[in-house]
């Protein structure tokens, strides 16, 4: 969405001085002939100070810089004027004061949920998380107050989500990231033992994103959304590369190499953690996962070879439990990880035929 | 923010302070977000960058001792949004620090809430005045927090949506501690990186433990940490977001030793540990704890070895605490002297204030 700017009271008279605020060169003019007078004896930065009018009496100066151009003052903003917002300017401690504005801001709402993993409409008791994607940046701070969770009876389960001040999002505010409270999915622990797990086997749920939430515009989503799904026992069985079933396509073709897990996987990790090698190292192509994340298919960007090739799988892979490669989540470990990306992967072999 | 005893904190310095700040380079940190911040000696700020996966270390020059009292400040999200020129709701103050020895006070700023945001440190003086710590040329120096998974993730997409959260950072015997969780795979890091930082560093200094604690814990995720002494050995104690607080040495953490930390508290349900500080009163000492939901705990610190590890399946009792029960919304603590604690306060009426008040 685009920030339209009207440009509204951008100016403001009063007695011998005009105040504008230009927009373009992002910077608040005072101009008069007071002005040029007051500047023969005292500095410019003693004559004008701006202020956020909606940051009430007590709140310091905007900080930026002042300077006197002849008949006017020029205060340029150590951070750009925002749309929206009032700024006081005040003339000589307050024997005058003007306020404008740097425009409107245009309420947006075009920002959706653009889709929530996993997709599956089964998920186990101890689900580890979701992931939120959004089709636009989105603003921090208030994620948790913009999720629920219901149950059947369209009760909300009291606080099932890991909450952190941070807020797990990438790095262009796009994906969300939302962890269960770990203290009640792990066994034997006292948020597990006193509240049990958030999510029971044999009952539904819905998720529910707020149309409430802003997006980095402060423009609230343009719906709500809601993922119902319904729970299965939990998953405490670590993932198994044995059983996984992999179809090799053929030699000269650019067909996908499909990989049946078995299981949904987390498709964030599953993006870039399994990797296919060939015989000069990874090969370049586009990751999918289908079947409610539980297929695994790559194209390369170049035809396949005939010959001996492994799907490269780290270890720190996980279900949608937390599972690991070889490893349950509910396990005992504090240990220095040792160069993570070389000794702790798996490989699976596979071959690329030539056409029959 | 995460403190430590006072005695320590000057031992550090002495030992240290010959040439901490002589690491440090003139220039423009690259900080893309200021999420936690910690004081090490000397008047150096080091603030853990979540959004830039790194730790720059800033050399504030603000050394001058000052015995001032705490000030108070109403509405100090606003004052900032004044300062900075912005609406208060495009405010978020992401942790605050005092400088143990000027007892300026530095908030960590997000100025805009979006990925776009500025990063801002401000400082409150001990005159309630507020000013924008000028970044542009300032000694310092950053280290990468290195995520050997990461680097494969970048080599094929060309970028990754892994990030990484800082949630705490700590300094502690010429070391900085790093409490992290990723936003993929559910892993807990906690790093160690050696200070001054060593030139050009690339993160290869920076050692990582997974943390956990106890049968049937995992790498649940250290949302503050406090480095503690304990009959006489350097131990951090953490308090995980699943309430757990744990104990373990720091000497412990060394290349390819299996450390394992040992549950000395629950704190209850539902609840996230904030912060947590050291203090002694009347002779004995104390760790304070603010909670997100159950208030702010005061627990004593004696013979902190005698406890004997938690488990389901015994009935041994943790570290007893009291609440402090006239402290409503204390969102962030950290020591101002040896007498009093600085505190930021969400008001019923939604406002942040920051208050100076004796320890409980």
């Amino acid at each position: 969405m685009a920030v339209a700017l009207v440009v509204g009271a951008a100016t403001a008279q009063q007695a011998d001085l005009a105040v504008a605020l230009d927009r373009a060169g992002g910077v608040i003019r005072v101009r008069g002939k007071l002005v040029a007078e007051a500047l023969r004896t005292r500095p410019a930065d003693e004559l004008v100070r701006v202020f956020v009018a909606e940051a009430g009496a007590e709140a310091p100066a905007v900080g930026g810089s002042y300077a006197g151009e002849g008949d006017a003052i020029v205060f340029t903003p150590r951070f750009p004027f925002e749309p929206g917002i009032a700024y006081r300017v005040e003339w000589d401690e307050g024997a005058a004061t003007m306020t404008v504005r740097a425009g409107k801001v245009v309420p947006g709402g075009t920002t959706a949920v653009a889709r929530i993993y996993p997709t599956a409409d089964a998920l186990p008791e101890n689900l580890l998380k979701f992931y939120l994607h959004f089709t636009a940046p989105m603003s921090r701070g208030e994620a948790y107050s913009r999720v629920k969770l219901l149950d059947e009876s369209g009760k909300a389960v009291e606080a099932p989500f890991l909450e952190l001040d941070q807020e797990l999002w990438d790095s262009e505010g796009r994906r969300f990231t939302l962890f269960f409270d770990p203290g009640r999915i792990k066994r034997e622990v006292t948020p597990n033992m006193e509240a049990g797990l958030p999510l029971k086997a044999g009952r539904s749920y819905t998720l529910v994103v707020s149309r409430e939430w802003k997006d980095a515009k402060s423009s609230p989503l343009r719906r709500e959304a809601r993922k119902t799904f319904r729970v299965v026992p939990a998953d405490r069985t670590p993932i198994d590369l044995k059983t996984w079933r992999i179809a090799a396509p053929t030699a000269g073709s650019r067909g996908a190499l499909e990989v049946r897990l078995g299981e949904p996987v987390d498709h964030a990790l599953a993006d870039w953690m399994i990797e296919v090698m060939g015989s000069d190292g990874p090969l370049p192509g586009r990751v999918e996962l289908t079947e409610s994340e539980s297929v695994w298919r790559f194209v390369p960007d170049v035809a396949w070879k005939a010959g001996n090739h492994q799907l490269r799988v780290a270890v720190t892979l996980e279900d949608l439990a937390g599972n690991k490669v070889g490893r349950a989540f509910d396990v005992d470990v504090f240990q220095k990880v040792e160069k993570l990306s070389q000794t702790r992967k798996m490989m699976l072999p596979f071959r690329v035929d030539a056409p029959r | 923010m995460t403190r430590f005893l006072f005695t320590l904190c000057l031992a550090a310095s002495a030992a240290m302070a010959a040439n901490l700040t002589d690491s440090l380079k003139a220039g423009k940190p690259a900080l893309k977000s200021a999420s936690v911040l910690a004081f090490g000696p000397e008047g150096i700020l080091f603030v853990g960058d979540s959004m830039g996966a790194q730790v720059v270390a800033i050399d504030t020059g603000d050394r001058k001792a000052s015995s001032a009292a705490g000030v108070e400040l109403k509405g100090v999200a606003a004052k900032v949004a004044g300062l900075l020129g912005t609406a208060p709701d495009q405010i978020l103050v992401n942790d605050m620090a005092v400088n143990p020895l000027s007892r300026n006070i530095y908030l960590a700023v997000s100025r805009g809430r979006g990925p776009d945001a500025a990063a801002v440190i401000v400082k409150v003086d001990t005159k309630g005045t507020l000013t924008e710590v000028a970044l542009d040329n300032v000694k310092h120096s950053a280290v990468s927090l290195p995520n050997a998974a990461a680097v494969d993730a970048k080599d094929r997409r060309g970028q990754s949506l892994r990030t990484e959260a800082i949630t705490d950072i700590g300094w502690v015997d010429g070391r900085v501690l790093v409490a992290g969780l990723s936003n993929e795979e559910f892993s807990s890091n906690l790093r160690a990186i050696p200070f001054p930082f060593q030139t050009a560093d690339n993160g290869s200094s920076v050692e990582i433990f997974h943390g956990a604690h106890g049968r049937f814990e995992t790498n649940s995720p250290v949302r503050t940490f406090l480095p503690y002494k304990i009959a006489g050995e350097q131990h951090l104690l953490a308090a995980y977001t699943c309430t757990p607080l744990v104990k373990f040495p720091i000497s412990a953490l060394q290349p390819g030793a299996k450390v394992k930390g040992v549950t000395i508290a629950e704190l209850g349900n539902r609840n996230r540990p904030l912060d947590m500080v050291s203090y002694s009163k009347g002779g004995k000492p104390f760790i304070l704890m603010n909670n997100s939901s159950r208030g702010v705990m005061k627990l004593p610190a004696n013979g902190l070895d005698s406890y004997k590890g938690i488990t389901a399946q015994t009935d041994v009792t943790g570290v007893p605490y009291e609440t402090v029960a006239a402290w409503k919304g204390v969102e962030q603590i950290d020591g101002f002297d040896t007498k009093t604690v600085s505190m930021l306060v969400r008001g019923e009426d939604g406002s942040l204030d920051l208050k100076t008040v004796e320890f409980p």
